[in-house]
């Protein structure tokens, strides 16, 4: 028999630990200022949001279904989607380090520094 | 549950029981589908259905426990329409089976609560896996803190339910006969 206490300990160490990490994982400001758009694992588009100009609306059709990603000057989102779930969309403007995710049409969308070309949207 | 029927009706019983549990299981699934999102966080639910597979490991058998876990999965995919969340939860799923089967001779039943939690935090483990695997995006991990918290949360609720639940149903299954 386990007993109770080390039950205790180890999920309270664990939620502790996550907690900690979450925190600071998701608080911690995006890496870039690049959205890259990945179906199933294959970079559709890259997107720098600081470039961005007028709104944009991409419709991303897979075999498993479409969601429509809205790039607006400076920020993205998954505006609809016809996925079961839609957390895609209640998931609202990309920020931070946690990237959108719709799991059921195996679409990312991520934030990024896309390498080396980030001084230049200052000159 | 695969067995040939033998004649005594012992396995013609466990059949009929094992499936009540799965429909059982299946319709709290279903229920569930219809609550709206705590949060929008991929992959973060309450996982109530798990509440039948522990109370069955605990009054019945792991592989009646995992009978009905594998029924539950299958079916609920089909009835959720959302054959793609398969692999997902059929990933945490099977995770979570082997931690709860682990852990159930070094258990009482009062404990529960805690194998609960392991097992939630287990299967949100798989799920990311599968996620991560399925869409070649290794920066997913990043929800792996997050849903570990949500997993303890929900999996100690859950836990707890299926504690306060199992002697009333080891009851009605042991009276059976």
């Amino acid at each position: 028999m386990i007993k109770s206490r080390t039950f205790v300990y180890i999920i309270s160490a664990i939620f502790l630990l996550s907690l900690a990490l979450a925190a600071y994982l998701l608080l911690r400001p995006a890496p870039g200022r690049v959205a890259e758009i990945r179906s199933d694992g294959v970079l559709i588009r890259s997107v720098d949001l600081d470039l961005v100009r007028k709104p944009e609306r991409l419709t991303v059709t897979s075999e498993w279904g479409e969601n429509v990603v809205l790039i607006e000057p400076g920020r993205i989102c998954v505006e609809s989607a016809d996925c079961p779930d839609g957390v895609c969309v209640a998931s609202g403007w990309l920020d931070g380090a946690a990237p959108i995710v719709c799991l059921p049409h195996r679409l990312v969308i991520t934030l990024t520094g896309g390498g080396s070309d980030v001084d230049a949207v200052t000159g | 549950m695969w067995t040939r029927l033998r004649g005594d009706g012992m396995e013609l019983r466990r059949l009929i029981r094992d499936s009540v549990l799965a429909a059982a299981a299946l319709a709290i699934f279903v229920v569930e589908l219809h609550l709206p999102d705590l949060v929008p966080i991929p992959g973060v639910k309450l996982g109530l259905a798990n509440i039948v597979t522990l109370i069955t490991l605990y009054a019945l058998s792991p592989w009646d426990a995992l009978a009905v876990l594998t029924v539950r999965v299958l079916l609920g995919a089909l009835f959720s329409g959302n054959m793609m969340a398969l692999l997902y939860s059929a990933a945490g799923g099977l995770l979570a089976f082997f931690v709860m089967a682990a852990l159930r001779p070094f258990t009482s039943t009062r404990q529960l609560w805690a194998v609960s939690a392991l097992a939630a935090i287990a299967h949100n483990l798989g799920q990311i896996a599968a996620a991560i695997l399925v869409t070649s995006t290794p920066s997913l991990l990043v929800y792996l803190p997050v849903l570990a918290v949500s997993g303890v949360i929900t999996g100690l609720f859950t836990g707890f339910a299926a504690q306060f639940a199992l002697p009333r149903i080891k009851k009605v299954l042991k009276d059976g006969k």
